[in-house]
């Protein structure tokens, strides 16, 4: 089962990186506001909403505040955004095979994908505003509570296969038994980890309107906070991906790929309007509590399998 | 104020960002003084009842993010530096709908020590919601009103306008 492969300027330019991923991410943040909005009994935004947010934000004045580093300030949405992006050449994006690929990627994407709320973090501890600070600060522990655990979760299949490439590991996936049914912890925490990783509502304490105005990004106006959504998306479009990728058994084709991220969608939309916020400190210690311990006896269960089979079955 | 180049992709620029203004107004709410039945009116405005998300708007906790600045009450003299305040902080292009009787004349309010006067006389208002309090409805019908006005400016001025 073989995927795909694209020149790279197209790769670049076009299809997974650039204009396909940013029209498909804003598409998927309708998709995951007009879920939740249907599950609290509403109709839910219109189907160009968020394209409109973001060229509403583009066209608005922006305000750098007093007591900012002014560069620092102007520069974070950009690194932001483009970390979010080449995160994107990993991926097995829409059953093409990935635009780049070699041993390691798999961590290199989960860096790119990290540097997004490192950029968060710093942005709201750049600004002198106390809201900010505390997003930041969240944000930041928010980061340190759910970044281990869903390495975790991920390094099981990449275990199982014996390699370190997403590519890889999306191929041999497809071709074995889905690793949700021979993993299940592993999959709930990488998803439920992925919506830590998102700020998503069991996880937004970081951006807690009801507490904190708009965490980190509250001096942030018009073309800045354009730019840190945009991110924000991209980053939803990669980490369901990657999760299917690795325990909906892989993605071959763009049908496979559509309807294993959409029922992804539906469950993350799900848990998004099921559970009400958690306080910073629950989310950190439903991780390292829970998430850690559970992504750990995972990561034992296979090594023991791996080392059990052999003796067992003689192979 | 800034430069106005009327050449055909100037135009079709300015067609673009006047229909991402018109549907997605963010708004944030702030009470000046009001008795707050204009707030619970306004909550019971964005619950999944109305649903305002299907008009894109959605409330905002900064200002910074916002565009419409819902407004209540009359303006007491503690409130007015907060309101001048918070009306600055938001970026431009910026609205400010004035709901409630109190916001439109200082209402039953008007003449008591403490107050400065109507929202009108202390911020630019674009719209105003007449009630006491107005129903869901209005509130809905005041801010379509709004946005149907940018429609028909291309480069809205922020000055008060009559009725």
């Amino acid at each position: 089962m073989n995927n795909i492969t694209l020149p790279p300027l197209i790769a670049l330019l076009l299809f997974p990186g650039g204009l396909f991923l940013l029209s498909f991410s804003l598409f998927f943040e309708w998709a995951d506001r007009k879920l939740v909005a249907r599950f609290q009994n509403r109709l839910g935004p219109r189907w160009f909403q968020p394209l409109a947010d973001v060229v509403k934000l583009l066209a608005k004045e922006e305000i750098v505040p007093d007591g900012v580093h002014k560069g620092l300030f102007l520069v974070l949405p950009i690194i932001a955004l483009a970390a979010a992006l080449t995160a994107a050449l990993y991926v097995p994006m829409l059953g093409f095979s990935p635009a780049f690929s070699f041993q390691g990627d798999l961590i290199v994407t989960l860096y790119l994908l990290s540097v997004m709320t490192l950029c968060l973090g710093l942005a709201g501890a750049n600004t002198a505003d106390r809201f900010s600070l505390i997003g930041a600060t969240r944000t930041l522990t928010q980061l340190f509570s759910y970044e281990a655990p869903f390495l975790l979760a991920l390094l099981g299949p990449a275990i199982v296969v014996g390699s370190w490439s997403i590519a890889e590991i999306n191929t041999l996936a497809s071709d074995s038994l889905w690793f949700i049914l021979s993993q299940p912890i592993g999959f709930l925490v990488a998803l439920v980890g992925l919506m830590g990783k998102l700020e998503l509502p069991p996880f937004d304490a970081p951006e807690a309107e009801t507490e904190i105005v708009a965490g980190a990004l509250t001096e942030y106006s018009g073309r800045g906070f354009a730019l840190f959504r945009l991110g924000k998306d991209v980053e939803l479009v990669i980490g369901l991906t990657l999760v299917a990728a690795f325990y909906l058994g892989g993605i071959i084709n763009p049908l496979d790929f559509l309807w294993k991220v959409a029922v992804l969608l539906l469950v993350t939309a799900g848990l998004q309007s099921l559970f009400a916020r958690l306080r910073i400190d629950q989310t950190v210690g439903l991780w390292w509590r829970v998430g850690a311990l559970l992504a750990l006896l995972q990561l034992l269960a296979i090594v023991v399998g791996r080392y059990l089979n052999p003796l067992l079955f003689g192979r | 104020m800034e430069l106005k180049l009327d050449t055909p992709w100037q135009r079709a620029l300015d067609q673009i960002k006047t229909w991402a203004r018109v549907n997605s107004p963010w708004a944030i709410h702030y009470n000046s003084g009001s008795c707050n039945g204009c707030d619970i009116e306004i909550l019971a405005t964005l619950t999944p009842r109305y649903d305002l998300e299907r008009f894109g708007v959605k409330l905002q906790g900064s200002p910074r993010h916002a565009d419409v600045l819902i407004c209540t009450g009359p303006v007491t003299l503690q409130s007015r530096d907060r309101l001048v305040r918070i009306y600055q902080q938001m970026p431009e292009p910026k609205f400010v709908v004035a709901v409630g009787s109190c916001g439109i004349s200082g209402g039953a309010f008007q003449g008591c020590y403490n107050i400065v006067g109507s929202i009108g006389e202390v911020i630019p208002v674009d719209a105003y919601v007449p009630g006491c309090p107005p129903r869901p409805e209005a509130i809905i019908h005041g801010v379509v009103a709004l946005l149907q006005s940018l429609q028909k400016k291309p480069a809205p001025a922020a000055v008060p306008e009559e009725k």
